[in-house]
């Protein structure tokens, strides 16, 4: 369809279809025309033919955009609605005007080869995004999160631990000051001095033989885990070690970036997935997330083999507390998907690996 | 128009026209992939305007009595409403890892504020929706949700689930009741034994799959625990007894869904005179539902658009209308310039009519 709109006088036929009237759901069998670039729609009903029904310039109207092969809108000042199903007639027409943005992502979704191509492309920026773009942002995060964050998101959570499970410790005056020697000899040579790490003694409750660190440098040790140990006060400070560690990487703000980082990744690729592949996907975020964790564990065991030698002492002592999970807890288990600890036995032989290699690198450059 | 019109008379009385879906996958497939691919590149915010072309579709290729729907929302409309609980979500989130006492306290004022977005969003919802030109429009009140929601959720606790058909028969008078088509209002009376009939199928669906389950679970612990320790052997019991329910559960819900949905609509009636209907068969629509998770799924998300369509499909096709002599002419009761469309930008998802 070809046209000059400079030649006035010619009404031109775009499209036929119905005509509402304003908000009315009264429907009246129409045609548009353009009369001059003006836009007009005339009447096809029987008695009534050729009646002007609306008339508007091209600016005081609105032409709904087309998606796939619904019903197109023409939408006039007054709004009454000329509707047609003749998409391609109103694209031709908008295209002689020169109209051709309007169309555009229409154009795009039209089914050929190259959706293929779109489809690709899909993947390949989702899998960047995954691989480096979220660990880059969880960086840029870690670096501009101000010391206030951990800090506050710690007091937070040993007040609560404090008030659902935990009590005071019940070890004695002297066990406890001699495995606080043993933790200050090795926070020595951790990040940021003895200074930066605070050891808290707990009954753990429900939560039983445990130790664990708070971003801050807060790490606490249930007395059901001293117990646990027996009489191995060098066991005890290397699990300590291991919890530096954790403070050192900070992983936990880490864990929080990455997982808020995937979520975000879900919900930009899976706008229209269905609840129930999203809901699947969401879990799978969950399970990448202990992958992440499985990777911090095994960052921290370096970190305590590394603390424990500098500080003179066995560095391969953590084993001996795989050893002691393996007999007391049963736990032979593999790595498996489910897991946020890597198998013990793995664990064991990556700490007994490590110790000896630092062991002979200092055996190396010290003679 | 290109629609298809089924018709079919039930029990030879009222004469029920089916809704028609004439979308198909290969177009949404087009629309499916620039929408994801625009919104990947504009990281996220073009997922506003994505929403608007897929719901455009949708409605846009059901019709009714050889009529289409038409979605009006806008892009920016949709992405303010986003923002807006992006934000909130935000805040919570951070809080909650702040001061994670806070966040308890937090939940009361949540569950005060909710019925108020459920209210804003249904009326998103339905004044961005018309059919022959003529817009619906939601006119329940806090009030109302308040009691549908906050009320239904509490009498169900406290009756340990008993109550759960009254919640769901408050809940969805309410949507209906304040439904309007112009200035046709919608009504619906959905009986309660029928909800409660619904409701005693799927507990016992549950319930005899729970003991099935516990029969075999009885049986391979009594065969394995003399030679097993107290260890890993209970545990993977108990690993497996939770992945076998799930599928249960799952099954459960969707007949439920597909049976309330059927009693809700074909109790509700348009203008008092024009009948709804819904005859979804509940083993076809779990089938449905499940088999395209699982083909979406293996094809990592490219059949989705298939899977979309299919569903759709389904339910125009059981959804009909009786109606009662003539419909006449009905006058728009929004005005689509006015404040009424451009201040609305609560779009909560999850809460749509279903047209």
């Amino acid at each position: 369809m070809s046209m000059d709109s400079t030649l006035a006088s010619d009404p031109q036929a775009i499209a036929t279809g119905i005509w509402h009237p304003p908000h009315s759901s009264r429907e009246v069998p129409a045609r548009l025309l353009d009369v001059g670039g003006s836009l007009i729609v005339l009447s096809d009903e029987e008695g009534d033919a050729s009646k002007r029904l609306a008339w508007g310039i091209r600016s005081d109207i609105d032409v709904s955009q087309r998606v796939g092969s619904i019903p197109r809108r023409i939408v006039f000042g007054n709004e009454s609605v000329f509707e047609t199903r003749d998409n391609d007639a109103v694209d031709a027409y908008l295209q002689s005007r020169g109209e051709k943005r309007s169309s555009f992502v229409h154009r795009l979704e039209i089914v050929r080869p190259r959706l293929i191509a779109f489809a690709l492309a899909v993947f390949v920026l989702a899998s960047i995004i995954y691989r480096y773009a979220v660990p880059a942002l969880v960086e840029v995060a870690v670096l501009v999160t101000p010391p206030v964050v951990p800090k506050m998101m710690s007091a937070g959570t040993l007040k609560t631990l404090d008030r659902v499970t935990f009590g005071p410790s019940k070890l004695l005056e002297a066990q406890q000051a001699e495995i606080r020697d043993d933790f200050t000899r090795i926070t020595a040579n951790a990040e940021g001095g003895a200074g930066r790490y605070h050891l808290n003694f707990r009954d753990g409750g429900l939560i039983g033989p445990n130790a664990f660190a708070l971003p801050d440098g807060n790490l606490v040790l249930t007395d059901q885990l001293v117990e646990l140990a027996g009489g191995d006060k060098e066991m005890i400070t290397a699990v300590l070690g291991h919890e530096i560690g954790h403070v050192e990487y900070k992983h936990s703000l880490r864990q929080l970036y990455s997982a808020a980082g995937v979520a975000g990744l879900v919900l930009l690729i899976a706008g229209d997935v269905g609840s129930g592949v999203h809901d699947v996907l969401t879990q799978g975020g969950g399970l990448l997330a202990l992958s992440y964790s499985r990777q911090a564990e095994a960052q921290a065991d370096r970190r305590s083999v590394e603390l424990m030698l500098a500080a003179g002492e066995d560095p391969a002592a953590l084993s001996r507390f795989f050893d002691l999970l393996e007999a007391k807890l049963d736990d032979h288990g593999d790595t498996s998907m489910l897991s946020t600890h890597p198998g013990t036995p793995e664990r064991k032989q990556a700490i007994l690996d490590y110790a000896r290699e630092l062991q002979e690198k200092q055996a190396r450059t010290g003679g | 128009m290109a629609t298809v019109e089924q018709s079919y008379p039930l029990g030879g009385k009222p004469f029920f026209q089916r809704a028609s879906f004439t979308g198909n996958a290969s177009e949404y497939f087009g629309i499916w992939i620039v929408n994801i691919l625009l919104t990947i590149v504009t990281l996220g915010i073009y997922s506003a305007w994505a929403k608007v072309r897929r719901n455009r579709y949708f409605y846009g290729n059901t019709a009714l009595l050889g009529h289409s729907f038409e979605y009006h929302a806008k892009g920016k409309q949709i992405l303010i409403g986003r923002l807006i609980v992006f934000g909130f979500l935000i805040v919570v989130n951070i809080l909650s890892h702040v001061a994670p006492l806070a966040v308890l306290a937090i939940w009361p004022v949540m569950l005060v504020v909710f019925p108020w977005f459920l209210m804003r969003g249904l009326r998103f919802n339905a004044r961005v929706t018309s059919y022959r030109n003529v817009r619906f429009d939601f006119v329940g009140t806090y009030g109302g949700a308040f009691k549908a929601i906050f009320l239904g959720t509490l009498v169900t606790v406290i009756s340990v689930g008993l109550l759960s058909p009254v919640a769901t028969r408050w809940f969805y008078k309410y949507v209906f009741d304040n439904l309007r088509y112009g200035d046709r209002p919608f009504s619906t009376e959905p009986r309660l034994g029928a909800l409660y009939e619904a409701f005693i199928t799927v507990v016992a669906i549950v319930i005899a799959g729970l003991v099935i389950l516990g029969l075999f679970g009885a049986a391979a612990g009594g065969f394995s625990g003399n030679s097993m320790g107290r260890g890993m052997g209970s545990i993977s019991l108990w690993h497996w007894m939770i992945v076998l329910i799930f599928p249960i559960y799952i099954l459960a819900g969707l007949y439920y869904r597909a049976t309330v949905r059927n009693i809700i609509w074909s109790a509700a009636m348009i203008d008092h005179r024009h009948q709804l209907r819904s005859d979804l068969g509940r083993r076809r629509y779990a089938w449905i539902a499940i088999s395209n998770v699982v083909v979406t799924l293996v094809t990592l998300g490219l059949m989705r658009p298939w899977a979309a369509v299919r569903m759709q499909v389904f339910l125009t096709e059981h959804t009909a209308v009786h109606v009662d002599g003539e419909i006449g002419v009905v006058f728009d009761q929004i005005r689509s310039t006015g404040n009424a469309i451009s201040a609305e930008y609560l779009d909560v998802d999850g809460f749509d009519f279903g047209f």
